[in-house]
């Protein structure tokens, strides 16, 4: 047998030096053998010898193209390989329609419930209200040495605008007023309305589906003014009508004209469904028409001019600002001249990005989790089905597939089972949307479709998740073992690697879902606290108002005074209302006064307020010793105090405070007549007055000084079982000055907005929640149904060898519970780390450490997974060992 | 033309393609050219002629079916496209031309 020729085996490996492409090695080796051979026999070896490296040398300064790239496969061949990929998952699917089923569940839910979550971030958060080029439409705030407001009176606002050359200043009034579509009486829902200016949408950007925007020529309109509704209103409330545009639609008290339908997604500022010019103000409210002499109260943003900074635009308009008139009533006399800020953070609803990335971050650590855990299902579905499959890959590979050609398979089934969950996801979350927005008290003006961004994001998503579930299997089966598998029998010695893949998803799985249901379980019961929580007096039936009064403010306060003085003679007059007080702060207003007592480590939070003495009969707080201050004690500013009960109980440990002064630790800020520290008189029931979450009822009344009733605001109680009361009551109050800028608050409805926060979150880690044990349970299922199918033969060896059913019971199942225990054991931690760390504040009344959230999390996940292990594992341990080992 | 222009060595090139007839190799190419041109032809230089004329569309490359000869495997054939040898015979007509041209100057 002769030897067959072969290159020399240095020239071999010169050869890989060289730049010849890999794929063409081969091609390249044979021909410079042959030409070897020929020269050896026709030259002689020395020059056979110099010629081959030469050739050697000018392979290595020449490139020569690959093979591939010369000929490629036609792309076709690639399409057809893909869709037998296809069509060979369809049948595998076909053929185990369970584990599909599984993964798909699982699989949908993830992303129905990410889809869910982004939707509503994206509305809440990312997508803004429509503003084009938010970084030149600044706000423009007042300033002088003494204060800063967001707020300009209309008059000013004028002003402003006449002066501004360098930047387009507009206006924006926000008011809610009913609005009804159709002809008939009584009032329709409220509506946010926005009153503006005749630039906002140019100065906004904000465009029209139908009709046209508003401008500067209809401020002018003063019968039927023009309004441009939002795109939500137009679905919600219009049915999506083509032929809206000159329909009528009553604004509070008067007729307003459709002209336009503003495009979908703007909603400047803060969610308005309805914007009108400023000028059908006094229509829509039956109030005097604002002018220059009007005190309503306005912000003002701009837009820059083409070309001209900030720096520039604010210098000119505090030019303008500081000819106005200040207000010296409000501010205390001698203050500066007043100034322009501009400022691109605030104005148009903006509000401070930390807050919006707090809910943003949690809202995808939610989506984060959910998505892992769907994945890891998947994951343990296909590789779970990838064991059983080995031998079909060994056959694949002993057939010449590429490792590349096998993953490839791999991934094309689980993109496939992707898209089928994307779809149904898709619909599950189309179909939850509207109860989720109704969950989280979606407002709704709110847009929460799902848009293209939602879209993109679920396509990103189950590109992920199906690439990251395929990989899983596809890594296991790295480096296929061509021989083993064929034969048939070898299955059993890989089974430990996989089995442990499975077990750390488990583990993952387990410890997610505690997680995830202790901060449910926490959220849930900070919910259930805050809607029942006794804020101590009733919230039905207690209306705060405000007003701003019209004219220069130069009376030191005696106009507000007057207007309240009069305001509270009429109202005591109108049949319904029980009850009027002034106070300096209402409850669950924007404003709080809190002081705090004590030394460092015991520090509490008094609330602090200013009133009158009917207070608190219009609040209902309860007299429990002593007595209220007198109208002549409110009247005379004397040092009196009421105190709440647990404050007394706190400072006094049972014994009565009358008579006491104020304890020193309680710091009080400037008082209003000599530093005499206030006696207390009485000690009212407590009242939970601002925040829901500060868990204080320590609270001291003092008499409200009069000077100080240009803040005070009015608190009306209105007596059960009657209706109209508040509207006929606003009703006189504007009819006292026209001009007045009268505005009402229920405060059930700032106490339902404090309550509702935890309950949005309650609501998304429930379901969460409850999704993520339910992925765990269908993992594990999984899992020891198919370690179980796979330990058959070593059960019967087992049951042969003496062992009861019982102990097989135990084995498996201590097998199956191993890996929930260490997730159980990892995600308490990781849940007592993050409601320490990260949820404290949202949790109204509850511990971090809850031991009934940790209990019952522990509780939830070790019975579920119980039940999950126990039916597979009932199965194996009734195995039949003699036909088990006759089988094999 | 095609605008593709061909250099002296990629002429050589075709050229050794047409006359060994179609469906041959690299090592018959680098031999007639070296016996042509009186040379020493580097293997690397015929590789990337081929490439060059291949990525013209003057030749183009087969991988062909297994041969009795190097142990029954198979190697990349090269034939002359009909573009190919358009192009070659516009060049000689070319040349042809001028020479005619010197002939009746008499200067030859």
């Amino acid at each position: 047998v002769t030897r067959e020729p072969r290159l020399p085996r240095h020239v071999r490996w010169l050869l890989r030096l060289t730049r010849v492409p890999r794929d063409r090695r081969g091609e390249v080796q044979d021909d410079l053998l042959e030409l070897f051979t020929v020269r050896l026999g026709d030259r002689g070896r020395l020059r056979a010898h110099w010629r081959l490296y030469r050739d050697l040398a000018s392979l290595s300064y020449r490139r020569l193209p690959s093979a591939l790239q010369r000929d490629p496969r036609p792309r076709a061949a690639v399409l057809r390989d893909a869709s037998g990929d296809l069509r060979y998952a369809a049948r595998l699917f076909a053929r185990q329609p369970a584990i599909l089923l599984l993964a798909i569940l699982g699989l949908s839910l993830g992303l129905a419930v990410s889809t869910a979550a982004f939707s509503i971030m994206n509305a809440a958060v990312l997508r803004g209200e429509g503003l084009r080029e938010p970084g030149r439409a600044p706000g423009v705030l007042k300033a002088s040495e003494r204060f800063t407001s967001t707020e300009w009176r209309y008059g000013e606002f004028l002003q402003l605008r006449d002066g501004a050359t360098r930047m387009q200043v507009e206006a924006v009034l926000t008011e809610g007023a009913s609005v009804r579509t159709e002809a008939g009486d009584g009032p329709g829902p409220t509506t946010n309305l926005g009153f503006v200016s005749g630039g906002f949408f140019a100065a906004t950007g904000g465009r029209v589906a139908l009709g046209r925007v508003l401008d500067r020529a209809d401020e002018q309109q003063l019968d039927s003014p023009p309004v441009v509704v939002s795109f939500v209103f137009w679905s919600t409330r219009l049915n999506r009508d083509p032929a809206v545009i000159g329909r009528p639609i009553r604004v509070g008290r008067t007729t307003a004209t459709i002209v336009g339908v503003a495009e979908r997604g703007f909603s400047l500022p803060n969610l308005r469904m309805v914007w009108m010019p400023m000028s059908a103000f006094g229509a829509v409210y039956n109030s005097e028409r604002l002018d220059g002499r009007s005190n309503a109260s306005v912000q003002v943003f701009g837009r820059l001019q083409p070309g001209v900074s900030l720096a520039e635009a604010e210098a000119q308009l505090s030019g303008v600002a500081s000819t106005l008139p200040v207000d010296q009533a409000a501010s205390g006399a001698g203050d500066s001249r007043l100034r322009a800020i501009l400022d691109t953070d605030t104005g148009l609803g903006r509000t401070a990005g930390s807050a919006r990335l707090a809910v943003a971050v949690f809202v995808f650590v939610v989506i984060g989790l959910v998505l892992l855990l769907a994945c890891a299902n998947v994951a343990s579905v296909l590789v779970s089905t990838a064991i059983t499959r080995e031998r079909e890959m060994g056959v694949r590979a002993a057939l010449g597939a590429s490792r590349w050609r096998i993953v490839r398979q791999l991934l094309t089934e689980s993109l496939a089972l992707g898209a089928i969950a994307a779809a149904i996801g898709l619909m599950l979350a189309y179909w939850a949307l509207p109860t989720v927005g109704i969950m989280v008290e979606a407002p709704a003006a709110a847009d929460i479709a799902p848009d293209v961004t939602v879209f993109a994001f679920l396509g990103l998503v189950t590109l992920l998740t199906g690439v990251g579930a395929g990989l899983a299997p596809a890594w296991h089966g790295r480096g296929a073992d061509l021989v083993t598998p064929l034969k048939g029998e070898g299955a059993g010695r890989r089974l430990v690697a996989p089995r442990r893949l499975r077990s750390t998803l488990i583990t993952m799985q387990a410890a997610v879902s505690v997680l995830l249901i202790v901060m449910a379980t926490l959220f849930v019961r900070a919910s259930v606290r805050a809607a029942t929580i006794d804020v101590g007096f009733d919230s039905e039936r207690l209306y705060a108002v405000s007003a701003t009064l019209s004219g220069t403010g130069n009376d030191n306060g005696a106009g507000i005074r007057a207007f309240w003085a009069r305001a509270i003679a009429e109202l005591q007059s109108v049949p319904g209302v029980t009850a009027v007080a002034l106070t300096e702060l209402t409850p669950f207003g924007d404003v709080t006064k809190t002081s705090i007592a004590g030394d460092g480590r015991n520090r509490v939070v008094v609330h602090l307020n200013r009133t009158r003495a009917e207070y608190f009969e219009t609040m209902g707080l309860r007299l429990m010793s002593g007595r209220i201050y007198t109208r002549d004690e409110v009247a005379a500013k004397a040092p009196v105090a009421v105190v709440s009960e647990s404050l007394a109980r706190a400072y006094w440990h049972g014994e009565s405070p009358l008579g006491d002064a104020l304890p020193e630790p309680i710091k009080l800020p400037a008082l209003p007549a000599a530093a005499v520290r206030p006696v207390i008189v009485g000690v009212v029931a407590d009242a939970i007055p601002a925040r829901l979450n500060d868990h204080s009822a320590f609270a001291v009344y003092e008499p409200l000084d009069p000077s100080s009733e240009i803040f005070a605001r009015l608190m009306i109680r209105v007596a059960p079982g009657t209706s109209g009361v508040i509207d006929d009551a606003v009703q006189r109050l504007r009819s006292i000055d026209a001009r007045a800028d009268v505005r009402v608050a229920s405060v059930a409805a700032q106490l339902e907005q404090e309550t509702s926060r935890p309950r949005m979150l309650a609501t998304l880690t429930v379901v969460v929640g409850a999704i993520a044990v339910v992925l765990c349970v269908i993992g594990l299922y999984g899992l020891t149904a198919s370690v179980v199918g796979q330990r058959t033969r070593e059960m019967g060896v087992r049951v042969a060898m003496g062992a009861a059913p019982g102990d097989l019971l135990r084995l498996m199942m201590w097998d199956g519970l191993r890996p929930v225990a260490i997730g159980l054991a990892i995600g308490i931690g990781a849940a007592l780390l993050a409601s320490r760390v990260a949820v404290s504040s949202l949790l109204f009344g509850v511990s971090p450490q809850d031991p009934l959230a940790f209990g019952g999390a522990a509780a939830i996940l070790l019975t579920s997974a119980t039940l999950a292990v126990l039916v597979p594992t009932r199965r194996a341990a009734a195995v039949d060992a003699a036909g088990v080992l006759r089988q094999s | 033309m095609k605008g593709e222009r061909l250099g002296e060595f990629e002429e050589f090139t075709l050229l050794a393609v047409r006359a060994l007839g179609d469906n041959t190799y690299a090592v018959p190419i680098q031999q007639f050219v070296e016996e042509a041109t009186a040379r020493p032809i580097s293997m690397g230089s015929i590789y990337a002629a081929l490439a060059r004329l291949e990525q013209k569309g003057f030749v183009r490359s087969a991988m062909s079916e297994a041969l009795a000869q190097r142990g029954g495997k198979s190697k990349r054939v090269y034939t002359v496209t009909a573009s190919g040898l358009r192009t070659a015979r516009d060049l000689h007509r070319v040349r042809d031309r001028i020479w005619s041209a010197i002939a009746e100057g008499g200067r030859s």
